[in-house]
């Protein structure tokens, strides 16, 4: 049945679907997985890293994008359309510092990709974006924020998301271990998003790759040492919990 | 005649004449139809010693108690790597046959090039009555039951019993239900009536059908009543890929009581014979 009604982006079909968009998100689900947390006073963005060709230059494939000082996002999906909305949304930041005179909001940017990218599930002869994104940031008035878009033009606000292959996985960890403890430091926030990712990622701790936004800083991309570090850190910990089961189980 | 936008179209007269042109042009069409019947013959090349046993035995057949065949480049890959990697096969034989989309004939005594697709047999040296087909070029509709009564009138029935591992792209998998992500790749199964044994995964669920090589070899076995199973693999890549080929895994349950396997194999082997093209690994991040 979806034969008929999945080749024009403008077609619904009887019982509803847009299978055209539909279909995007089966693109999206191609990228690599990207996971984002807000903590309290740190906004956290962690991907998969792509392995690399031994030719190419490593810095140009990248994941994570600032849109401006104060707002960076992850995507996952198709590269080439993730560019061209980066690049308008950006723009979009720069104009409204200058016609408003102050930074966007990352709801104002958000709802702007998500406009952008509804438009485009809405016209002829045009496809929908294959890609979902995860904006992170903080509001001038110190508020972290963390929302999620996808090929649909819809967006909504979470307080940590992955998106991406193997996102469903992701998810359900998050769900069983986004606790306030969990984000009470800025350090907890960012191991909780390398442990999310550990789920998912074969080969540890050399394929991730992490960013982070503190209030009033501009993003920082974490060196692979700070993570290798954490990524230690993380399976003494766990070491640890299992020996403590073990006594437990013995006693 | 004159049409309606006032041009004048010549038209030709459609009454019988009771001409020797005729004959000529019917003999003209019999030719032309027997040198495309010709063109797309199926020949199976098999190599001298293969080819004086079949003349030894009476009855032109090879005494053959297992046959597995791969059709597709996943099910290929998946032979090469985990039962063809030993030293103990011989390259016995080849297809070669043309249509449109694969031009072989032109090179009918030589063998194909590693790499091309192609149709090959191999046999186990310690164990005869193994064989193997790989097959990875395309075979056209009408080509079908050639290839199947040419290599099975080949084979002795008697005592034979044949596998088959198929690739099949997911979007031809019809299901109500969503299939996730993490579910893709995955096997079914379909046997003929006179196999016995338990398939290793689920029976290939209505209404999907089976179409090409697997399904003329599995109606060429039901028909002959010879035991057959057949593994589809249904797989979201379009290239050969290492993560496809392992899903036939259990395939080598059945496989290791027939020949011996080298025991665990290395990712490096597995991805020599998979094929990360540019265009996939930059498409999406």
């Amino acid at each position: 049945m979806a034969a008929r009604y999945d080749r024009a982006i403008t077609v619904f079909s009887p019982d509803g679907h847009l299978f055209q968009v539909e279909y995007a998100q089966e693109a999206v689900k191609k990228g690599s997985t990207a996971v984002g947390i807000r903590g309290k006073d740190i906004v956290v963005l962690g991907v998969e890293k792509k392995s690399v060709a031994k030719l190419q230059e490593e810095r140009t494939v990248r994941k994570i994008c600032a849109l401006d000082d104060h707002v960076c996002m992850a995507f996952a999906g198709l590269t080439a359309d993730a560019r061209i909305v980066i690049n308008r949304a950006r723009v979009e930041c720069q104009s409204h510092r200058l016609t408003v005179e102050d930074p966007v909001t990352v709801e104002y940017i958000t709802r702007h990709i998500a406009t952008l990218k509804q438009r485009y599930t809405q016209s002829n002869g045009r496809r929908p974006f294959g890609i979902s994104a995860l904006i992170v940031g903080f509001d001038s008035d110190g508020t972290p924020r963390l929302y999620q878009t996808d090929p649909s033009g819809t967006y909504h606000a979470w307080k940590a998301n992955a998106i991406g292959r193997s996102a469903k996985t992701v998810r359900e960890f998050l769900e069983k271990n986004y606790t306030e403890e969990s984000i009470a430091t800025d350090n907890e926030a960012i191991k909780l998003a390398i442990k999310a990712l550990l789920e998912v990622v074969q080969s540890g701790g050399k394929n991730i790759e992490l960013a982070v936004i503190r209030r009033n800083q501009s993003l920082k991309l974490l060196e692979s040492k700070e993570i290798e570090t954490l990524v230690t850190e993380i399976e003494k910990e766990k070491e640890e919990e299992a020996e403590k089961k073990k006594q437990k189980k013995s006693t | 005649m004159a049409t309606f936008f006032g041009e004048v179209l010549s038209v030709y007269s459609r009454a019988v004449e009771e001409d020797d042109d005729d004959l000529d042009d019917e003999n003209e069409d019999e030719r032309i139809h027997r040198e495309i019947e010709e063109k797309r013959e199926v020949h199976i090349v098999w190599c001298p010693e293969v080819a004086q046993s079949l003349e030894d035995s009476g009855s032109n057949t090879l005494q053959c108690s297992d046959l597995i065949i791969a059709v597709g480049t996943n099910a290929a890959g998946f032979l090469s790597a985990y039962v063809l990697n030993t030293e103990s096969w011989d390259a016995v034989g080849h297809v070669s046959l043309w249509n449109e989309r694969s031009r072989g004939s032109s090179r009918q005594s030589i063998a194909p090039l590693p790499g091309e697709p192609a149709c090959l047999f191999y046999r186990h040296r310690d164990n005869p009555a193994v064989l193997v087909c790989q097959s990875t070029c395309y075979i056209a509709e009408d080509q079908l039951f050639q290839w199947t009564e040419k290599v099975f009138g080949c084979l002795q029935k008697r005592g034979l019993s044949v596998m088959v591992l198929s690739d099949s792209p997911v979007a031809e998998y019809k299901t109500p239900d969503y299939l996730y992500g993490s579910a893709v790749p995955f096997l079914r199964s379909l046997k003929s009536s006179a196999s016995k044994g338990q398939a290793l995964c689920p029976a290939l669920e209505q209404p999907n059908i089976l179409t090409g090589l697997p399904a003329a070899v599995l109606s060429h076995c039901q028909v002959h009543q010879i035991p057959a199973v057949l593994y589809q693999c249904y797989t979201d890549v379009i290239s050969p890929d290492s993560i496809t080929m392992e899903t036939y895994k259990p395939a080598l349950l059945c496989l290791s009581k027939l020949v011996k396997l080298e025991p665990c194999l290395s990712a490096d082997v597995l991805r020599k014979f998979a094929i990360i093209t540019e265009a996939q690994s930059n498409l999406y991040t």
